[in-house]
């Protein structure tokens, strides 16, 4: 199925993960370095109109990699919402707009953001070195504060979950994020256009040189943003997964379920279809409760089919119930329903003795995962893991990938 | 390679180099860009070293502290690729120098703490808005988080709304 991302790299494969990530900086502390980020001036210089680069950089970055991102989601590469629901953090709307507009004055005051600071005090900048000082104070001292009433009212109130812009017009699944990345490539285009104007006007009030960029360059980058937008709408003609019909149902067993439940909760999707009642007083972790009757409800046969839909009945079940046959992605049922998950997920299991094979202590991490997870009692840690074998459960990191 | 202190590369095209490497993180590893999330761990490690009862003592430290080792996190190796980068790009370019950048009349102790100060706001700022220009505005941004939008004009309005305050740190 979809081969991106690589979830794998931060699973089975963490220390490769790791070396993606010193690669994957690299490239952001290069970039910002050479587009004059290490140097407090001249990102300043947004502020009061003379450079407009941070706004020109920031925005083309953005447009760039919505519009990949649209379009390897339409070429059927990543599921796009699942990949944002793990890469960004729930929209907690008054927290972001205060928060971002003291952000923006900490910005001002220092010259950096936390990530251009970084590559001030590595390009050898007094001044940069004391704004990473500074962030990782203020980070430590305001988490110090967190769990004060008021600010834990503050820092958590609105929270609307996970918002995306094309939520928020009601457009169909497949078209709303093509859409919204046009709009935004355009808007982008528009605002670089003033932001040019801008720069021009007040340099030569401030008899400053024109800083303005070649057009040539400019018309170029401009005409592979359109061109990348017309390739993302054109996307949504594609049909993904139109394999489908001619699925047979699998079955999968409460050890696999566990598995990609605990692993790769993004990899699946798990719905429930017992009868309501039954499935609010217990279910599978992340489980969606919908009866049977109401999985029509759900329009599976829009959703773009990435994540596995693994069914959760009553009781073993021979095909899968109608209202699920639609669904352009992998289908699969749980070998004899909740009963079995039940029995094997609810009660904790036996701590393997030290020295266990790299098997009995993966398959003891899974079942004490599930079933803390379901009972809410914590079974006791795994013995050491044996040198050599990196058997650690993969740790999440916080939301935005940024706040920690 | 010719090294000319006073040379960029074009903004739009930077914007575009930036938005791949983005690109990358978000599909090969499912995760964006992140600068202030591996500063936390990083504090908080260095706090528990010489005062673990402080951070005992509050929760939201305790979490940060038994989530593991600072080195044992995506993030804290994807700065140190930042700090790399950072330091390769600013040897070949010339920009590689210690020194204090201000402006021309501004006094270099008061810029410090004005860079210190700065960073403190920031610092609990990201903790409010769960992340910061990185994580929240170009990658939420990018993958068009409600959120992340509305905390990217924030951010430019509390930057515009400042600006005049400290103009002649800059000018």
């Amino acid at each position: 199925m979809n081969p991106l991302p690589l979830w794998s790299l931060s699973g089975e494969a963490r220390e490769l993960g790791l070396v993606v990530g010193v690669l994957v900086g690299f490239g952001f502390g290069f970039v910002l370095e050479r587009a004059g980020f290490g140097r407090a001036p001249k990102l300043a210089g947004q502020f009061y109109g003379t450079d407009m680069t941070v706004l020109k950089v920031m925005f083309g970055a953005i447009v760039t990699a919505m519009l990949g991102t649209v379009v390897l989601s339409g070429l059927g590469v990543i599921d796009l919402r699942a990949v944002a629901d793990h890469a960004t953090s729930s929209t907690f709307l008054w927290p972001m707009i205060v928060g971002g507009f003291a952000l923006g004055v900490g910005f001002i005051v220092s010259g950096y953001c936390p990530g251009t600071s970084m590559v001030a005090m590595a390009s050898g900048k007094w001044d940069g070195l004391m704004t990473v000082i500074g962030v990782i104070v203020g980070q430590v001292a305001w988490t110090g504060i967190e769990h004060f009433p008021a600010v834990a009212r503050l820092q958590n109130a609105s929270d609307l979950g996970h918002l995306y812009l094309y939520d928020l017009l009601h457009l169909p699944p497949k078209v709303g994020p093509a859409v919204v990345a046009l709009a935004v490539a355009a808007m982008a285009i528009g605002a670089f256009l003033g932001a040019q104007k801008v720069e021009q006007l007040v340099r030569a009030k401030d008899g400053l040189p024109s800083n303005a960029t070649p057009v040539s360059t400019t018309r170029m980058v401009f005409a592979g943003f359109a061109a990348f937008a017309v390739v993302g709408l054109a996307t949504i003609a594609i049909p993904v997964g139109t394999a489908a019909s001619a699925r047979r149902v699998e079955t999968i067993t409460p050890m696999q379920l566990a598995r990609r439940v605990l692993d790769q909760p993004w990899k699946v999707r798990v719905v429930d279809v017992r009868p309501m009642a039954a499935c609010a007083a217990a279910r599978v972790p992340g489980a969606e409760c919908v009866p049977a009757a109401d999985l029509g409800k759900l329009g599976l046969a829009d959703a773009n089919g990435v994540r596995e839909l693994v069914v959760v009945g009553s009781a073993e079940m021979t095909a899968a119930p109608d209202g699920v046959k639609a669904y352009p992605g992998r289908v699969a049922v749980l070998d004899d329903g909740f009963p079995a998950w039940e029995a094997f997920a609810l009660k904790a299991p036996e701590a393997p003795p030290p020295g266990a094979s790299p098997e009995a202590l993966e398959t003891y991490r899974l079942r004490a995962g599930i079933a803390s997870a379901m009972t809410g009692v914590k079974a006791a840690p795994p013995p050491p893991v044996p040198a050599g074998d990196a058997g650690a459960p993969r740790k999440k990191g916080g939301g935005g990938g940024c706040g920690g | 390679m010719e090294r000319n202190p006073e040379q960029f590369w074009n903004p739009y095209l930077a914007g575009v180099a930036l938005g791949l490497v983005l690109l990358a993180s978000i599909v090969v590893m499912g995760v964006g860009l992140g600068a202030s999330g591996a500063s936390l761990r990083m504090g908080v490690a260095a706090l528990g070293a010489v005062a673990p009862g402080v951070v005992e003592s509050s929760p939201g430290l305790a979490r940060a502290w038994n989530g593991g080792h600072p080195f044992d996190f995506w993030l804290s190796f994807e700065v140190l690729g930042v700090v790399l980068g950072g330091f390769l790009g600013a040897y070949t370019s010339g920009r590689l120098k210690a020194e204090t950048l201000r402006g021309p009349t501004f006094p270099k102790g008061r810029r410090l703490l004005l860079a210190l100060v700065g960073g403190i706001i920031m610092g609990a700022a990201a903790r409010v808005t769960r992340g910061c220009t990185s994580g929240q505005a170009l990658s939420g941004g990018a993958l068009m988080s409600v959120g992340s939008w509305a905390f990217m004009f924030s951010v430019f309005a509390g930057g515009y709304a400042t600006a005049w305050f400290v103009r002649k740190e800059w000018r």
